[in-house]
């Protein structure tokens, strides 16, 4: 008797299973479409390191910007450069990349441009910490003004607040810029 | 365009057949295209058809690295597509070599040095819905009569591409 309920079912279903826009629900954790947030990258090249086919790749504009530079036709969806990206700048989104009529897939490179800033402090232009980072950083009240400054400044600045603990009055001097 | 030739036009999108070349890949991308001619998702619903033979077909999924051996049979094979015909390129490995780009005989360049592809579908590998979006838009182009093959023979300017991917150094 089932065997007939099928059957009859078959029957009367229209023949064609699935509509074009209806497809199978694409797993929450898929690793699709890539973005990236130039506003939390740090430039940090940890991505390209972990990227086996080489999909990224950085150019520099020196002094001025950072380009981060991604290529979909190279790029197997491990998911090492989300997992290993300290800032969470990638994600591989849960959404089927579309596909494309452009030669080598050159519509689906993306580019992301990190502008450098100067250093409050000595003036050299770096790569600024995403806002979150300095939001954990700086959470303790240390000193503001540090926000500003670039890592060797910030090194500079760590070290003086070393010192200042050993030396009985607390004064140190000012050390002036340090060597570049 | 008479009315035959937009009839014939109007089937070769509504029934596109396809054949399916494997020029090296690591079986992932041809084992997306099982679950796709399944009813799960259905690709006889656009009229796409496997066949086993390139005589028979309208378009080729090509899929895998490009291998010093692979090169020249995707040119005899491509040959024996009748014509218009469109190359649908699926997954990383036709563009780029992926992974396996640098290998000694891979060839680490775009599967467009070898015949002209008409759509890329991005993935490692592409998932089944993916594909079929790229066998659609591949017919629709074949429709228009704009698919690379087709443009160029209506340009007359030499049918084959000059192969410009050789030895990788
Ligand atoms: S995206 Fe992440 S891992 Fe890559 S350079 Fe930026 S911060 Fe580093
Ligand atoms: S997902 Fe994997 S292959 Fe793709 S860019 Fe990230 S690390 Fe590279
Ligand atoms: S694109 Fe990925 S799944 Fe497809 S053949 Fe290449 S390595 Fe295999």
């Amino acid at each position: 008797m089932a065997m007939l309920k099928t059957i009859l079912g078959n029957l009367l279903r229209p023949s064609r299973t699935r509509a074009p826009a209806d497809m199978p629900v694409v797993p929450p954790t898929y690793r699709g479409a890539l973005t990236h947030d130039a506003g939390r990258c740090t430039a940090c090249g940890t991505c390209a390191f972990v990227c086996a086919p080489k999909a990224i790749h950085f150019t520099q504009d020196p002094g001025i910007s950072v380009s981060w530079h991604f290529f979909i036709g190279q790029c197997s969806f491990c998911g090492l450069c989300e997992q290993n990206c300290p800032t969470r700048a990638i994600h591989l989104r849960a959404d089927v990349p579309g596909s494309t009529n452009s030669a080598g897939g050159d519509g689906l490179r993306l580019e992301s441009v990190i502008h450098l800033q100067p250093c409050t402090r000595c003036g050299a232009a770096h790569v600024p910490l995403p806002a979150a980072t300095m939001d954990a950083l700086w959470a303790a009240g240390a000193d503001e003004a540090e926000r500003g400054y670039c890592p060797d400044c910030r090194r500079w600045a760590a070290s003086a607040r070393l010192r200042t603990a050993f030396t009985p009055d607390g004064a140190v001097a000012e050390g002036g810029r340090h060597d570049r | 365009m008479n009315l035959i030739e937009r009839v014939i036009a109007i089937s070769r999108r509504r029934s596109p057949w396809i054949c399916r070349l494997n020029a090296g890949s690591c079986n992932g991308c041809d084992i997306e295209i099982t679950p796709l001619l399944s009813p799960r998702y259905d690709a006889e619903q656009l009229g796409i058809e496997l066949h086993g033979t390139p005589k028979h077909a309208d378009i080729v999924l090509i899929s895998g690295t490009l291998t010093l051996r692979s090169r020249q049979a995707i040119l005899d094979i491509y040959d024996q597509v009748p014509n218009p015909k469109a190359v649908v390129a699926l997954g990383s490995c036709p563009s780029s070599g992926n992974v396996f780009a640098g290998s000694p005989l891979v060839l680490s360049c775009s599967l467009d040095t070898v015949v002209p592809v008409d759509v890329w579908v991005p993935g490692c590998p592409p998932r089944p819905q993916a594909i079929l979006d790229g066998i659609a838009r591949a017919a629709k182009l074949l429709e228009d009569g704009a698919t690379k093959s087709q443009l160029a023979k209506s340009r007359l300017a030499g049918s084959q591409p000059e192969s410009r991917c050789g030895r990788p150094s």
